[in-house]
């Protein structure tokens, strides 16, 4: 009898506690700097292509019960299942890269009053490699407590936010036009896909009845909040929204009370930033898992080792290429992210569809 | 086996806890810190003169006074000249608590913008800080010594941010909102001038209403102003008047609202609940004067565009009660909320209305548009924003609507 090393309220609460928190920090001003307004358009742009992606995904679970990795072996054999895993053994390290060295910029700019030393953000990259160490039902069990922190961190701040807003701000709807919107949402590509997670789920989690509701569910609830952060972000800043570079920090500290008690906001930010390391973590963790299927390493600490180093020199030695690395990702690997977090999860669903045929036959 | 994994996983966590509080945040001893409560700058020999006024926490057994010093700094930027504050004073500017800035009339002249997006740019200084312009030298309204407080910043503070139930006579702006008016599609932005009162001569001026404060406010400043000196006992009685507000366009001054201007313009964009309304009218056999204060004001503003012009609807609701008045009516009592004479509410209206007009005609005449006429147009009326936008300032005709009630 197979085990499942997922339970569908895991999945649940992952979309939850990560759809939401790796897009609160540069992301916003990034797309501003482009849709201007519309930045929440071009935003659920890519949560809907996530949305739509984890849908089909779903259609594949409902049809069989085969993980990724069993899948791809069937379809294409193991020669072939290991270069399509080698190509997201890579996407989730480029993935990992932009947002760990956001969190880095943000800690050292919100959290210090003065030069960090070297090597204060080394504590990330120990977490990082010690749960890429661990089978994946320990991202499930992160997801069924750091839900709430992300939860109640949201929470917290948007309170504080919403009476500072400007609604009308995000009017007219679409007056940035369709090329500068979906430009927006091309150069935002590395923040979102969360429905290449979800590949590496299906078949890890029993899927039952109304499961794949409930989990669409969740996700609906992360788009939304998004989409209303965004709205409420632009409201606050409107003008100088897209040079606000770490909106987290700044978004909740104009409300009177915060002027009368202090930055008592900053319980909500610490609170997303708890989240956000685990967030962090999980695409260290997949592309490890996917390394260590390619090279089928006789240690497991092998794999976590070589990505979590490849990150932390990148992250210490490429600080000062930070600027460029920032253009390169968003131009250029935009792409491929787009393809390997949405484009082929979408291809999935016809190598399920093949698998019945062949079944039937 | 297992025991030694145990062994690692403590190691590595201590490790792990030392590395992260190592540096404890990059804090640096208090004492070495300035906590800068104010910054004034100024213009001088086409440098940056930045003062800034330190908050210095003393240790005693008695109760606490604040005390301050201040430091100039100069430079060719913003970023410079605090920097040079630092170096000439040994102390870390610590500008995370620093809730006022001051701008020098000196550079009203010039884009007033690269001083303040330096404080908008920075996460050091919170955004949120308030931003006045002095009516002369920012340095010197800085030093001015008043009764109200050893620190004239804390002085200040106290007539912009004022508690619900004051009157809304002050049109505060913070950093954040005086830039996004710089950057958005009207280019313009505003702030108080922060007008030195001479206490002494406000006090010969003055009528008995007003010295009854000024006399409980010369008693607190006995006890507590150790800092204006023995033989000068007239100096250092400075108040603070902000009731004037300056207009920017393009972050260059070009007009000033007055003290009605001001009010009316708090109306239309500040809850100003607790404000009161002076009105003086010709009665059957006197002037009347009233003092009314707002219970309650809804204000909604429209703006609507199309092939024939742009119209901009301001509706001010407002329900008050007297709260004095001079009328020959003498057994009225203040506690009762009765209602409103009819002519008391026709005056009231007019002014209101000549006010709310008023805000309209300086807009064209400085061609500042604090009103956000422009944006309205973008958001609501963006089908015909390019065909108006230039001229969108001579083109809107207000149609004001005020309506004063009482109990009826």
């Amino acid at each position: 009898m197979k085990t499942y090393q997922l339970k569908t309220r895991q999945i649940c609460f992952f979309f939850l506690a990560f759809t939401v928190v790796n897009k609160l920090f540069t992301l916003p001003s990034l797309t501003t700097s482009l849709a201007k307004e519309d930045l929440w358009i071009s935003s659920l742009i890519n949560l809907t292509l996530d949305f739509l992606t984890i849908f089909a995904l779903l259609i594949v679970c409902k049809r069989q019960n085969l993980s990724f990795l069993e899948l791809l072996e069937k379809s294409f054999g193991k020669m072939g299942a290991k270069i399509v895993i080698f190509l997201y053994a890579l996407y989730f390290l480029l993935k990992a890269y932009m947002p760990i060295n956001e969190q880095k910029s943000f800690v050292e700019l919100a959290l210090y009053i003065n030069l960090t030393t070297d090597i204060y953000f080394l504590p990330f990259f120990a977490l990082a490699f010690f749960l890429a160490l661990k089978p994946l039902k320990t991202i499930g069990r992160i997801s069924d407590i750091v839900w709430l922190f992300t939860v109640i961190g949201l929470t917290l701040l948007i309170t504080l936010s919403i009476s500072n807003t400007d609604f009308y701000a995000v009017l007219p709807i679409g007056a940035s036009g369709v090329k500068k919107i979906f430009s927006a949402s091309y150069v935002g590509a590395n923040w979102y896909g969360e429905g290449a997670y979800f590949l590496f789920f299906i078949g890890n989690f029993k899927f039952g009845k109304k499961d794949g509701a409930k989990i669409l569910s969740c996700y609906a609830v992360g788009v939304f909040i998004v989409t209303a952060f965004m709205i409420i972000f632009y409201g606050v800043f409107t003008s100088i929204a897209f040079r606000q570079s770490f909106a987290l920090t700044e978004i909740a500290k104009y409300t009177t009370v915060i002027n009368n008690i202090g930055r008592f906001d900053y319980v909500g930010i610490l609170m997303l930033l708890f989240s956000n390391v685990f967030a962090l973590s999980i695409p260290v963790f997949f592309s490890a898992k996917c390394l260590d299927y390619v090279f089928n390493f006789n240690k497991k600490w092998i794999a976590p080792l070589i990505v979590t180093a490849i990150l932390l020199l990148t992250t210490m030695y490429l600080n000062e290429f930070y600027a460029t690395l920032q253009k390169v990702f968003s131009l250029y690997l935009s792409a491929f992210f787009l393809i390997m977090a949405n484009v082929l999860p979408l291809i999935t669903l016809f190598f399920s569809r093949k698998e019945k045929k062949n079944e039937k036959a | 086996m297992k025991k030694h994994r145990i062994l690692w996983i403590i190691i590595l966590f201590a490790f792990a806890t030392v590395l992260f509080f190592s540096n404890d945040f990059g804090l640096i001893d208090v004492e070495k810190e300035a906590i800068i409560t104010a910054v004034a700058i100024d213009n001088e020999d086409g440098k940056y003169s930045v003062t800034v006024q330190i908050a210095v926490p003393e240790a005693t057994s008695t109760s606490a006074q604040n005390t301050k010093t201040q430091i100039t700094g100069k430079g060719d930027t913003i970023g410079g000249a605090i920097k040079n504050t630092g170096d000439v004073s040994g102390w870390f500017p610590q500008l995370a608590f620093c809730n006022l800035i001051i701008i020098g009339n000196s550079l009203c002249s010039t884009d007033i913008i690269k001083v303040l997006d330096f404080f908008a740019k920075t996460l050091r200084v919170q955004d949120s800080a308030q931003i006045v312009l002095a009516d002369n030298s920012a340095r010197e309204l800085l030093e001015k010594t008043t009764p109200l407080d050893n620190i004239s910043s804390f002085a200040i503070q106290k007539i912009l941010f004022k508690n619900p139930g004051f009157d809304t006579d002050v049109a505060t702006n913070d950093i954040k909102t005086f830039c996004a008016g710089y950057y958005d599609l009207s280019g313009s932005s505003f702030m108080p001038i922060v007008k030195v009162l001479d206490f002494n001569a406000k006090q010969e001026n003055s009528n008995g209403s007003s010295s009854q404060g000024q006399q409980g406010s010369n008693g607190q400043q006995s006890s507590s102003d150790g800092s204006s000196g023995g033989g000068s006992e007239d100096k250092g009685k400075n108040f603070f008047d902000a009731s004037t507000t300056a207009l920017f366009l393009k972050g260059i001054k070009v007009g000033e609202l007055n003290e009605a201007q001001t009010h009316a313009f708090n109306f239309l964009w500040r809850n100003v609940k607790g404000t009161t309304l002076s009105v003086n009218y010709s009665g059957a056999n006197e002037i009347e004067r009233y003092l009314l204060k707002v219970l309650r004001c809804n204000t909604k503003t429209k703006l609507k565009a199309d092939d024939k012009g742009i119209k901009m609807k301001v509706e001010v609701d407002i329900y008050c009660k007297i709260a004095d008045h001079n009328s020959g009516d003498h057994n009225a009592n203040l506690s009762n909320n009765k209602p409103l004479p009819n002519d008391l509410i026709e005056q009231t209206e007019n002014i209101l209305k000549n006010n709310f007009n008023d805000l309209f005609k300086v807009s064209k005449q400085t061609n500042c548009d604090f009103l956000q006429i422009r944006q309205r147009l973008y958001r609501f009326g963006h089908k015909y924003y390019e065909r108006y936008q230039k001229d969108c300032l001579d083109l809107v005709k207000p149609e004001i609507s005020v309506r004063i009630s009482g109990q009826k």
